[in-house]
């Protein structure tokens, strides 16, 4: 349907074993170049994705079939992937999943390595079917077995402390906030095994040979840690959290403005920033801050200060005064501001392709952009299941027999309910979101 | 051995918001060249600091981030140098709009990649926006709903300068896909980010998508989250562990541990095998949970939750990671030297590969490779 044949990973097929977002994130990063991703599911042991389903779906019982393909984190994190359907706890499934192995050039996942190995996935498993493949594994823990952390396990949440961030999160006098929302360890891994498949599918287009690169995401993680474990070799200093200040100079902080929960977050941390922010507070703050010293000595009174003066402007209007003068701030955006961001919609951030399942639907775009082979979004989230009959026919070179049989042996399965269709409840107004949008109709 | 990208040359005009990209580089086998100003590119005033080195060497920033590359000086006048350099540069990473940089906004050769790391990108009302790691969690929704509800919302992992690693390591997605695509096509190209949506990019789980769908406001939930019990961080003997029991399995565990350590026989009643339960009687569960969690250290809670089958992790600091047991095991940690040729133990490769890709000098002195370029 779109022409990849400029795309950077044009013709590269990527076998894909993913839950959450580790794998997945990088796999879509290769579907909007160019690869076409296969998304190995299983309904016996699904991608939490295909878990949580929608918030606007909890009334309808009518649409509970259909659940697992409505979470948003489907479109979010799988877009441009083709599903494919093939339990590998089976013996039929496994096997077909073999022989759609042999026709791949990558392998990809973030199951625990043990897991991995149990289901006969492991690298030698694998290379066994394909010498050359390109095999990328993100487990908690690395694939060693002989470690000892290696049947351990960590995932989203549990990651970002052991590595330090969590501690490294919050206010000084506070215990460590932690960083509830987000998994960092997971995208920082992600973008790891994108860096590792890419080189790996270089090594092999010249030379010939696969690879098997292994990403402990504990130890990826750690290399993002360098200067401190440094320090602490040297001189036993072990950091800490310190809010939102900057371990390079002051002011740097979040600071109230006018109306509830409405902050602003300001870096002036160089000389010239200071000069400029006093050219804009005035008397707001004592002239001793302007020796330099002085604020790096006294930031408690320093931030109060700058609180003050902050609290009586309109948290926008604040910070366009801040960057027009040249320094670093900006809102400290909400879900509702970024839905009303015109830079983020301006710059196409929000994407709208058709969705089998919804017509279409919405997620995230690709933070890397190239100006001569941009990538491309084929389709939103797939439906689960939704091209198994097509990859084992066309890829394997099943018959249309011999898929029956391996369905109904249970080795495969196809999405449920094809016909079954819903829109998302945002259908009728997403053209205010993303311009342009009134065509994505029709695709 | 010579890395997968030995023979590629890159130089580096950034600062903070390219070198984890270059580094990854340099550790893959390119030659990448650091363009430094005669006071020096900005990593090095960046503290921690080694005692007993003079400035402009004495920063672990640079010392970490700029290992393995080479390091030339040239005066920002001196344009001619510096399309001497640029023109055999096969990347040049880049973190300045084009009417601000000191490199040619035109062409510099039809087979160049260059790479440009912005704060808010090259377009849009706020391309001319600056930016700082605070001020990218802030521009991406992640900041507001990180901290407790009753203070200011505080960045993910402040002091590591996340924003800037997750936007060089996705500028070094780009360049390679680039890289690949020149070696089928022969021609260069731009490879643009911006910080503000890598930011967006690590944020769904806040995000404008999810929002849209269930028109929940997210608030700040400080260190626990009422998805589940136990959920969050808990307090230890020596700092705090995390926690996170979802499942049935995983409390059933949970609750036998508890009962076993503690004496509580009410914990392992069937009513609390219900997550909507515990959720319900939050405060009783993180007592009972926090009886546990407060008798063992980190350490000792993690390895132990783990061999039963917990997901349970402790909250490190630097000091514990430098001694864990596992890493210590795995071999993972490394040394690199310093300028007065003091060794220090430093994080190992960030992956592992079966084919040699991995290797990594010291970082250059101030101009120590000037010469050799503009000779």
């Amino acid at each position: 349907m779109t022409d990849t044949d400029d795309l950077p990973l044009k013709g590269v097929r990527v076998f894909e074993l993913g839950i959450a977002i580790a794998s997945p994130f990088c796999g879509k990063l290769m579907a909007h170049f160019g690869a076409d991703v296969l998304k190995i599911e299983s309904r016996m042991s699904p991608d939490v994705v295909r878990i949580l389903g929608s918030a606007w779906l909890k009334d309808r019982e009518d649409l509970a079939p259909i659940s697992s393909d409505t979470s948003p984190y489907v479109s979010e994190m799988n877009a441009s992937k083709r599903s494919v359907g093939l339990e590998l706890k089976t013996e039929e499934g496994k096997a077909a999943a073999l022989q759609l192995l042999a026709e791949c050039d990558v392998f990809l996942a973030n199951f625990g390595a043990r897991a991995l190995a149990e289901l006969g996935f492991d690298y030698d498993s694998v290379a066994a079917v394909n010498p050359n493949i390109v095999y990328v594994q993100l487990p908690g823990f690395g694939s060693d077995e002989t470690m000892p952390y290696y049947p351990f396990v960590a995932w989203g949440p549990n990651q970002a402390p052991l590595v330090g961030m969590d501690d490294f999160t919050g206010h000084a006098d506070d215990p460590p906030a932690g960083i509830a929302t987000i998994a960092p360890p997971d995208y920082m891994s992600a973008l790891h095994a994108a860096i590792a498949t890419i080189t790996g599918l270089e090594q092999r287009d010249t030379t010939g040979e696969g690879v098997h690169v292994d990403i402990s995401q504990f130890e990826t993680t750690l290399a993002l840690l360098g200067p401190f474990v440094m320090d602490y070799d040297l001189t036993g200093t072990v950091y800490s959290r310190i809010g939102n200040r900057s371990i390079w100079g002051a002011p740097q902080g979040v600071y109230p403005c006018t109306g509830n929960e409405r902050w602003i977050a300001i870096s002036a941390t160089e000389a010239e920033d200071w000069t400029t922010l006093r050219s804009l507070v005035g008397q707001a703050v004592d002239p001793e801050f302007d020796d330099a010293s002085i604020r790096n000595a006294d930031q408690d009174r320093l931030d109060e200060q700058i609180a003050a003066w902050t609290s009586s402007f309109e948290v926008e209007d604040l910070a366009h005064r801040l960057q027009t003068a040249g320094i670093a701030a900006h809102v400290v955006s909400t879900n509702e501001d970024l839905l009303h961001d015109t830079h983020v919609t301006s710059r196409e951030w929000y994407q709208v392709a058709p969705s089998n399942r919804l017509g279409r639907d919405v997620f995230s775009g690709c933070a890397v952009k190239l100006s001569a082979t941009p990538g491309r979004w084929t389709e939103a989230g797939p439906s689960m299941g939704q091209h198994t009959r097509e990859i084992l026919s066309d890829v394997v070179g099943l018959s249309d027999e011999a898929i029956d049989h391996l369905i109904s042996a249970g080795g495969a399965f196809e999405q449920i309910e094809p016909g079954m269709v819903a829109t998302r409840p945002w259908n009728d107004w997403i053209h205010l979101l993303v311009p342009g949008t009134e065509d994505a109709r029709d695709l | 051995m010579a890395g997968p990208y030995s023979g590629i040359r890159v130089v580096d005009t950034t600062g903070l918001s390219g070198a984890y990209a270059t580094r990854l580089l340099a550790g893959l086998g390119a030659e990448v060249i650091r363009l430094e100003s005669p006071d020096g590119s900005p990593l090095r005033r960046l503290s921690p600091f080694a005692e007993n080195i003079e400035a402009p060497e004495n920063s672990l920033w640079w010392s970490y981030l700029a290992m393995g590359s080479h390091s030339v000086v040239i005066d920002p006048q001196d344009t001619e140098s510096l399309m001497q350099l640029l023109a055999t540069a096969d990347v040049v990473f880049e973190d300045q709009l084009p009417e601000k940089s000191v490199l040619p906004a035109g062409e510099i050769s039809p087979t160049t990649i260059r790479t440009k790391i912005l704060p808010f990108g090259s377009s849009g009302p706020k391309r001319n926006w600056h930016t700082s790691n605070l001020v990218a969690w802030a521009a991406s929704g992640i900041l507001y709903t990180t901290g407790f509800t009753n203070r200011a919302p505080v960045a993910p992992a402040a002091p590591l300068q996340l924003a800037y690693h997750a936007s060089a390591a996705s500028a070094l997605v780009g360049t390679l896909l680039a890289l690949r695509s020149r070696r089928m096509t022969g021609r260069g190209q731009e490879v643009e980010i911006s910080m503000q949506e890598v930011t967006l990019s690590i944020a769904p789980e806040t995000g404008v998508p999810m929002f849209m769908d269930d028109r929940v406001h997210r608030e700040r939930t400080g260190n626990r989250r009422d998805l589940g019990r136990p959920f969050g961080l808990y307090p230890c003997k020596d700092g705090f562990v995390s926690i996170i029991v979802l499942m049935p399995r995983h409390w059933t565990a949970m609750a036998q541990w508890v009962s076993e350590a503690t004496g509580n026989e009410s914990i392992t009643e069937e009513v609390f095998v219900d997550n909507a339960v515990r959720v319900e009687a939050k405060d009783l569960i993180d007592d009972w949970v926090e009886e546990l969690t407060t008798q063992g250290t980190r350490l000792e809670l993690f390895e132990e939750g783990q061999r039963r089958g917990i997901p349970i992790t402790p909250v490190n600091t630097i000091d514990a990671l430098v001694g864990n047991p596992h890493l210590e095991a795995a071999d993972f940690w490394t040394t690199t030297h310093l300028q007065d040729d003091t060794e220090v133990t430093i994080p190992g490769a960030p992956f592992r590969s079966s084919s040699p890709w991995w290797s990594m000098a010291p970082a250059p002195r101030l101009g120590e490779h000037t010469h050799m370029y503009l000779s």
